[in-house]
């Protein structure tokens, strides 16, 4: 920990009330991000009280590293310093909510779940659907790039950001884009944030486009022998007139962890295709129809029409991927790799090939179908006992070499501190970091928001 | 033109030949325009064949330091391929190549100069096309879609350009190249593909793009609505959102324009009606239909004189060729238009039309309404000669006060049609001196120099010698 002289420390109330400066030790652990705790916590209630906190942060060269529902701090590599946590969930209110304009402005310290509630009784939702939404905040989900099971239909954050407000290093309130669902005044530097980690900025708010209920949902689950067959009936699926919302594929071991999970109806042993449409009836129907007449052709194991009641519990299971596969091994090591469809069964083979190799376990989750989630597990056999740490390291270090060798770049989105501080979790630095330091420079010349969280070390 | 100027010309004629450079007067002179009637003069113009061309130009440029402003097809209506402070104009038209088509992972490479029109069909063997639909679509170039980060009438349901774009190759103004993003759905770091998209050309040069493709939907239902008072057209638009129907395209035509429309184009708007809306839901048969008939029952609640439905292609093209060539129809009535370009939340729909008719009334100029009401993306038409100079100094106030109405309504600037030299002085109503100075210092790590499309975007300093200029209106010439 580092430790702030007991001057500063008088000081951080001159900017936010005694009250909402927060140094207890169990406080203090919970903003823990990769073993580091802050000197203090302070909880802020506005835009401009977080301006003068990162004025004084800035000229003190204090590190400040920004904190929601603390579900997401292990994203990223261990912060070079850290200094003060700046908990955000004071701010938590909707700001506007007009769902005859489909748009939204909050704050970012709402939870999903709250808003996913406020919405809902509008007949509006977001297409955001993180794991831990109880505790998640919407500026942490945005700011740490986490996506949901609705990416197929919706398309990610970046699709549906509208604008923010923000706070730079420097303590400069300022914002980009705007509140209507069209606009192309100035530069999109909104688009910057999504998965920053709190590098360039503390959002202070956020406007959505949001989306209408649908009508009627229906989700579908279609089983496969084998990894090739399931993808084929991908390539089907995408060359119809079909729609989904909802395009996942799990290999077996993550449909098992599902069935234990709360989706006991799952087949076992199988590859399993997740799809869910929404609309109105007719269109349900068409899908499916549809979507057994492709099962068939592409010689299914199974095909199933979900209830509502089983619905939701997969839904979780899809969208709690991560929580779940941590739940399976602490120890484990999420892989998060964009790939193209077309390259995407041929990585695989490879990638449970090598998890084989080295005695690991893998789940896999794909996600619409450009997305690879990989975690590597502790293996059946020795589920209870703990990884070897040099085990899931060695394995890890070839799989990262395995996604750069087939021209992809892979980020590991969970992995132990020992894993982290040995590979590195993001991949290396490409041609435009020198423009991304500069970038960084110009949002936050002293470096202090999450130094050394980011990729490039920024 | 200064002897070092001459010198540059003359290396850039070594360079690439004399086949890539135009710079006699009478050359200039048609390179003075755009889809605005925004003037100025570049002091040459040069066809790249390819990126290496346009690393040898940027070099050379930067080594005399002169300003460089790319250019597609010239059908922008911000004046952003003008040259406002001189310099060479890099024109795309010979980089024209679609480089590669991916049916299997939906994606198209694609050289800047590529007509967005072009793209669509030449993949729609695979039935597949690409979504972002400005009216320009014939001509405009895909890599002026990027600067501009254009849209069109179907972006309220597929959304603006920046949504279909995951990668581009760049040539920045020292020359250097960068890749960013790719051809995946996501690049780890900072989304440098989505800052760069819309920035107007004052970040970089685009020499190679990376689009997504959608499939064509199996089904498309065309529907007309009529209406007695505009009010009721406008309600419609905003019952249909509160339902939860997201049309393909939602446009309106008010009734002076819909008559101005229907005396040339005859694509059977009823002249007496006080505006019509055209809507298109597309998708699954099934989903098709029952959007259709939802938004039929919507229409009829609203007092709508009469809902009509395309029954084949023909009526469909028919029906939207009164919109798509309407701004053709308004050069036939008036010397000069101005065709503005703001966005409101939809709800204020009501209140902003009546707005813009008391300032109508106000300065004594016909403004028509022809627009996007789906997303609440206004195309107020101001009316004007050109030749006379108390005119055109109304329009322009007039143009002013609608979009500072916009703004004022929690709405922006412009929708689609960029800010470029028309609104770069307007910017302060949307955002703060110290807004405006992040920006301009966010464009100056990708453009130290501001020798890309300089006076573009951002109000121009008080202190740096040149005189504020005034919006100027924008001639017949162009479309939205």
């Amino acid at each position: 920990m580092s430790q702030l002289a007991p001057s500063l420390t008088a000081r951080l109330a001159d900017f936010v009330s005694p009250a909402r400066v927060v140094a207890d030790a169990s406080s203090l652990a919970a903003c823990r991000v990769d073993g580091r705790s802050p000197s203090a916590i302070l909880q802020p209630n506005s835009a401009p009280e977080i301006a003068e906190i990162l004025r004084f942060a800035s000229a003190e060269q204090l590190a400040v590293i920004p904190v929601g529902g603390k579900t997401h701090l292990g994203i990223g590599m261990p912060p070079r310093y850290y200094d003060l946590a700046l908990d955000l969930s004071r701010m938590n209110k909707i700001l506007a909510c007009e769902p005859r304009d489909l748009t939204l402005g909050i704050e970012p310290g709402i939870t999903c779940a709250d808003l996913d509630r406020e919405l809902r009784e509008k007949g509006q939702f977001l297409p955001i659907a993180p794991p831990f939404e109880n505790q998640a905040t919407l500026g942490g989900i945005v700011a740490a790039g986490i996506d949901s099971p609705l990416r197929y239909g919706y398309g990610s954050t970046r699709d549906f950001l509208l604008g923010i407000e923000f706070v730079t290093g420097e303590g400069l309130v300022s914002k980009s884009g705007g509140r209507v669902v069209k606009n192309v005044t100035g530069y999109d530097l909104h688009k910057l944030f999504i998965g920053s980690l709190g590098t360039l900025g503390i959002i202070t708010r956020l406007n959505f486009r949001t989306f209408p209920l649908p009508p009627r949902r229906q989700m579908f689950v279609i089983a496969f022998d084998d990894s090739s067959r399931a993808f084929e009936f991908c390539r089907a699926l995408v060359q119809s007139p079909l729609d989904p919302k909802v395009l996942e594929v799990l290999d077996p071991k993550t449909a098992a962890l599902f069935q234990s999970r709360g989706a006991k109806f799952l087949p076992p042993d199988s590859w399993l295709v997740v799809i869910e449409a929404a609309g109105h009836e007719a269109a349900l129907a068409r899908h499916e129809r549809d979507l057994a007449v492709i099962s068939r052709e592409t010689r299914a194991a199974g095909f199933v029409s979900l209830g509502e009641s089983q619905r939701d519990p997969l839904f979780g299971c899809l969208s709690q991927f991560p929580s779940i596969a941590l739940a399976a091994t602490p120890t484990a090591a999420i892989f998060r790799v964009p790939a193209l469809p077309s390259a995407i069964p041929t990585l695989l083979e490879k990638v449970r090939g090598l998890a084989g190799d080295c005695g690991l376990a893998c789940a896999i989750l794909i996600r619409a179908l450009g997305l690879i989630y990989v975690a590597l597990l502790s293996s059946e056999q020795s589920s209870l006992e703990p990884m070897a740490g040099s085990q899931l390291l060695n394995c890890s270090r070839s799989m990262v070499e395995l996604f750069i060798g087939n021209g992809t770049l892979p980020t590991i989105e969970r992995c132990p501190l020992e894993v982290k501080s040995a590979l590195g979790v993001w991949p290396p630095p490409g041609d435009e970091n020198e423009i991304a330091m500069r970038l960084k420079r110009v949002f936050d010349p002293q470096e202090i928001l999450s130094p050394g969280r980011f990729r490039g070390s920024i | 033109m200064p002897t070092s100027q001459r010198s540059f010309i003359r290396e850039l004629e070594t360079l690439l030949g004399a086949s890539a450079l135009l710079s006699s007067p009478e050359d200039l002179l048609l390179y003075e325009y755009d889809g605005s009637i925004e003037e100025s003069r570049p002091d040459a113009i040069v066809f790249p064949s390819r990126q290496e061309d346009v690393v040898a130009i940027v070099t050379l440029a930067n080594r005399h330091n002169v300003p460089i402003v790319g250019r597609g097809a010239g059908t922008g209506l911000s004046g952003g391929a003008l040259a406002r402070r001189g310099g060479i104009v890099v024109s795309f038209s010979r980089m024209n190549h679609i480089l590669e088509v991916d049916p299997e992972n939906r994606r198209a490479v694609v050289e800047p100069g590529v007509v967005n029109l072009d793209l669509s069909r030449a993949v729609e063997k695979y039935g597949l096309y690409f979504a972002p639909d400005p009216s320009s679509q014939k001509s405009c170039t895909i890599g002026g879609n990027v600067s501009e980060n254009s849209g069109g009438p179907h972006t309220l349901a597929y959304g603006v350009t920046s949504n279909h774009v995951t990668g581009l190759e760049l040539v920045l103004p020292d020359g250097k190249l960068l890749r960013v993003g790719g051809r995946t759905v996501e690049t780890p770091g900072y989304d440098l593909t989505g800052l760069v998209v819309g920035s107007e050309g004052t970040f970089a040069l685009v020499t190679e793009i990376t689009v997504k493709l959608l499939r064509l939907p199996e089904d498309v239902r065309t529907l007309l609505a009529i209406f007695d008072s505009l009010e009721a057209a406008t309600n419609t638009v905003v019952e249909i959102t509160a339902r939860g129907i997201t049309p393909a395209a939602c446009e309106m035509l008010d009734g002076w324009t819909l008559r101005a429309v229907e005396a040339y184009v005859h694509a059977g708007f009823p002249v007496d009606s006080a505006a019509v809306l055209l809507m298109e839901v597309e998708g699954l048969r099934e989903a098709a239909e029952a959007q259709a008939s939802e938004i039929e029952d919507v229409c009829l609640r609203h007092n709508a004189r009469e809902v009509r439905r395309a029954r084949d292609a023909r009526e469909r093209a028919l029906l939207w060729k009164g919109r798509k060539e309407a701004f053709g129809a308004i050069g036939r009535v008036s010397p000069s238009y101005y065709v503005l370009d703001g966005v409101i939340p939809r709800t204020k729909l009501t209140p902003t039309l009546l707005r813009i008719e008391e300032i109508s009334q106000r300065f004594g100029l016909v403004i028509g309404n022809i627009f996007h009401a789906g997303d609440g993306n206004l195309h107020p038409l101001i009316l004007f000669d050109h030749r006379d100079p108390g005119q055109f100094a109304r329009a322009r106030a007039a143009g002013s006060e609608i979009m500072s109405l916009c703004v004022e309504m929690g709405g922006t600037l412009t929708g689609e049609h960029g800010v470029g030299m028309e609104k770069n002085e307007l910017m302060p109503l949307m955002f703060s001196e110290a807004d405006l100075d992040l920006m301009r210092r966010v464009r100056a790590v990708f453009n130290p120099a501001d020798m890309l499309n300089p006076g573009k975007v951002l109000p121009l300093g008080k202190g740096c010698g040149e005189t504020r200029l005034q919006p100027l209106p924008v001639s017949a010439t162009g479309e939205a």
